[in-house]
């Protein structure tokens, strides 16, 4: 009985520990992304995989009662509001932003296609002349 | 926790110390970007990430002093900090936006 106790705290503390590890890569990339969008990407990763990891070690460690429900359902909720929050977060940074031009390139539909087709194009002239250069070899 | 096991109550209390403390340390950065984020979705994103770390705090005491109804307010925490989010973005956006309007209508005249 008491090896298996024991095997539940490893396990547990692994988990947890684990969480605790995303947390701080979470942290290192906050502080290093130089552009606010970044920053939020790698603090809205780090929060659903490390309160998963954590909380889940927790549930291992409280075994089967109605505190592990209550902790699955933070997990659960949490991992539906965690991306409605950053959708809302980078809205208003898009929105706010008073010179988006040094930061990304604003680019709409119409010249998407025209610059997917253009790239295609020189992809496949590419392709008939390295079959040109390799006929030649030959 | 661990209670009947030899040796299996202060590995389960050392543990929880050891995240706790680690988990204060974190709690300290994220203030610290919050305060030095030059934008106002970093200070968001910030309050964001302690929340994250306050209910792991809370989960774990929740466990740690064997007080299952902590846990109620760790969901609360977490239905809060959602609802936080959403009022600050959607305040935050309606100002600037007002503030463009009027600057657009004083600068037409």
């Amino acid at each position: 009985m008491a090896v298996i106790e024991w095997i539940r705290f490893l396990a547990g503390a692994f988990l947890l520990l684990f969480g605790l590890v995303i947390f701080a890569i979470e942290m290192v990339g906050v502080f290093r992304f130089k552009y606010v969008l970044n920053r939020m990407h790698a603090a809205a990763m780090g929060d659903t995989l490390g309160i998963g990891f954590s909380l889940v070690g927790l549930i291992l460690m409280s075994g089967w009662n109605f505190t592990s429900l209550k902790l699955f359902l933070v997990v659960v909720f949490l991992w539906f509001s965690s991306p409605a929050s950053s959708h809302l977060i980078s809205r208003l940074e898009v929105t706010t932003d008073e010179a988006p031009e040094k930061h990304y390139r604003v680019m709409d539909l119409k010249e998407l296609e025209e610059k997917l087709h253009r790239d295609k194009q020189q992809e496949t002239s590419e392709e008939t002349l390295c079959r040109d250069d390799r006929k030649g070899e030959a | 926790m661990g209670r009947g096991v030899p040796g299996l109550e202060q590995a389960y209390h050392g543990l929880f110390v050891i995240a706790l403390i680690f988990l204060a340390v974190m709690v300290v950065l994220c203030l610290i970007r919050a305060i030095i984020g030059p934008r106002v979705a970093d200070r968001i994103v910030a309050v964001n990430m302690m929340g994250t770390m306050v209910m792991v705090i809370i989960g774990i005491l929740a466990l740690m002093l064997e007080e299952g109804y902590l846990v109620d307010i760790c969901l609360i925490y977490a239905m809060i900090s959602f609802l936080a989010v959403i009022v600050l973005t959607k305040v935050y956006m309606g100002v600037y936006l007002e503030k463009k309007e009027e600057e657009r209508k004083n600068g037409g005249d």
